[in-house]
């Protein structure tokens, strides 16, 4: 496949300068995200995200398995993701990159390792049958900053999926196809959004949001904070790049969590309206089967 | 949700890549990418054609031998009908990604394992097709699908996945705009009679001729309220618009 080209050393240059001048190229302030846009599809758990060029899908899916033997009492969750050459010709297929084992660790560690999603609950019979949810992560175009689009994605295709209802009579399990009972949405405890900073300058000094794909290539080093609307942080991921003030880190922090308020609060609205719109009639609470918390 | 029958399409959705289509058609959206002429690697490249290069990804699961299997049907059709003479050593590379497929209430899928059907080839056809217009790869003719299904000796074009389980057999045929048979995939138990009928259903379906003044009433009466919409006219009617908003600025 061929590479993508790098930007040459004038357009590295004009990035860093505008920068130190506090100009981005696309005019946006330092801490300012691209426009943001969740869309939910027609089944339960398919999210796409647009975030300016840059467009992440996921698709949540689940199926029954036997759970793993060391941990009989836990469903299984899995999130996956390839990059494919939709996003850029230089991606091969089957051959993951760098990017993209990066974007799946950060995933793992926000989404499930956080605990967002309660696993025990998709045990079905202990030691013998659970639930095994999936999500799929198709990132359709790549302008940068994938690892927070492709956050709101699955997180909001998890919210979003609805997975068949079961019952458990004498020791028999039934599963219930959508045609005979609604499906039940997972048990989801808290939500986890990614906050990702790009630095520039020789020391990191300049901080930015929201990077674009050009402005990914020429910074210095990168940090990403996974945190939930209550200021709770799930995990913080400096990789590499140049040594930056801890006060600084600090002062990054209080501004990723306005921000995850605020993705928070979209992803809230996003999926209320998709409620209101697939409750025709006002039948969904009479169709529920499953019980409150 | 109920699956809407009439075609649809959204051109450019992806402002990366060199042509892009969003095609969704009785319950199934594909997206596509297609970029090229680009470099070929050197196990791809022909000394005298350019490689067509098709990648089928679920929407759930990762791609297995059915999507291998769908993958190597179209690339055939499609080498077809791209001059893929007129770039030797180059790739054309064309990537679908399924993004919603209707599915069976009455039965609990195993989601994945992927799958993938006949039904589900007309879509990635035409997406493909839709998405080189919208690359502006030369070819040698556009192309129109049709799936039909025979279950207890009614025909069913365009089948939903219930149909499909229920079928006695499925095919799968595309037609050039210059009224060739393009492709032809048949599963199932069928006799010679009955595939015939099918070719000529779906000829109709596929090769209709433009609506001018005394066709077009023809057409109201019979075929279009028979036989679906019209792919052809479709396919014709967004191009055209399509070429116009991008020559807007002249």
């Amino acid at each position: 496949m061929p590479r993508d080209h790098e930007p040459s050393l004038n357009e590295k240059q004009f990035v860093t300068q505008a920068l130190q001048e506090n100009l981005r190229l696309d005019g946006r302030e330092l801490d300012q995200y691209r426009p943001l846009e969740l869309r939910f599809g027609d089944q339960h758990g398919v999210a796409e995200v647009t975030l300016g060029k840059t467009k992440v899908l996921a698709r949540a899916t689940a199926e029954l398995t036997v759970p793993y033997p060391d941990r009989p009492l836990d469903g299984i969750f899995t999130i996956s993701t390839e990059l494919s050459p939709m996003a850029s010709p230089s991606f091969e297929v089957n051959r993951p990159t760098e990017t993209e084992i990066l974007l799946s660790r950060l995933l793992e560690k926000t989404v499930r390792r956080s605990g967002a999603l309660d696993t025990e609950s998709l045990c079905l019979v202990a030691g013998k049958q659970c639930w095994s949810v999936r999500v799929d992560v198709h990132v359709l175009s790549h302008d940068g900053n994938l690892t927070d689009a492709a956050c709101v994605a699955v997180v909001a295709a998890l919210r979003h999926f609805r997975r068949p209802d079961t019952s458990i009579a004498q020791g028999v399990l039934t599963v219930y196809t959508p045609a005979e009972r609604e499906p039940v949405p997972l048990s989801w405890l808290h939500s986890p959004f990614c906050v990702t900073w790009s630095f520039f300058g020789e020391e990191g000094t300049t901080a930015l949001l929201d990077a674009t794909w050009l402005e990914e290539q020429v910074r210095v080093g990168s940090c990403t904070f996974s945190m939930n609307q209550h200021g709770e942080i799930c995990q913080i991921a400096k990789l590499g790049g140049v040594p930056v003030d801890a006060v600084a880190l600090l002062q990054c922090a209080s501004v990723s969590l306005t921000r995850v308020k605020e993705i928070s609060d979209l992803v809230d609205r996003r999926l209320a309206e998709d409620l209101k719109r697939r409750d025709k009639g006002g039948f969904m609470a009479e169709l529920r089967a499953e019980n409150d918390r | 949700m109920t699956a809407s029958s009439a075609p649809e399409v959204a051109f450019g959705v992806l402002p990366r890549a060199d042509g892009s289509a969003r095609y969704s058609h009785a319950g199934y959206t594909v997206l596509a990418s297609v970029n090229g002429p680009i470099e070929a690697q050197r196990r791809d490249e022909h000394a005298y054609e350019a490689h067509v290069d098709v990648i089928v990804r679920p929407a759930a699961g990762v791609g297995g031998t059915r999507e291998r299997h769908l993958e190597a049907i179209l690339q055939s059709s499609l080498s077809q009908l791209i001059l893929i003479k007129n770039f030797p050593r180059c790739l054309i590379q064309i990537v679908l990604q399924v993004e919603n497929s209707p599915e069976n209430d009455y039965v609990n899928t195993k989601l994945v394992q992927a799958s993938l059907n006949f039904a589900l080839m007309p879509a990635l056809i035409q997406t493909a097709i839709l998405t080189l217009l919208s690359a502006g790869v030369p070819m040698r003719a556009t192309a129109t699908v049709t799936a039909i299904a025979i279950s207890h000796d009614k025909t069913i074009i365009d089948p939903s996945p219930r149909d499909v389980e229920t079928a006695r057999s499925v095919h799968v045929l595309a037609f050039t705009s210059q009224d060739d048979l393009l492709l032809a995939e048949s599963e199932g138990d069928f006799t010679v009679k009955e595939w015939d009928d099918v070719y000529e259903t779906a000829k109709k379906i596929c090769c209709r001729p433009a609506p001018d003044g005394a066709a077009m009433q023809l057409d109201d009466d019979e075929s279009s309220a028979a036989v679906g919409p019209d792919l052809r006219q479709f396919l014709r009617s967004m191009m055209e618009s399509k070429v116009a908003a991008d020559l807007h600025w002249k």
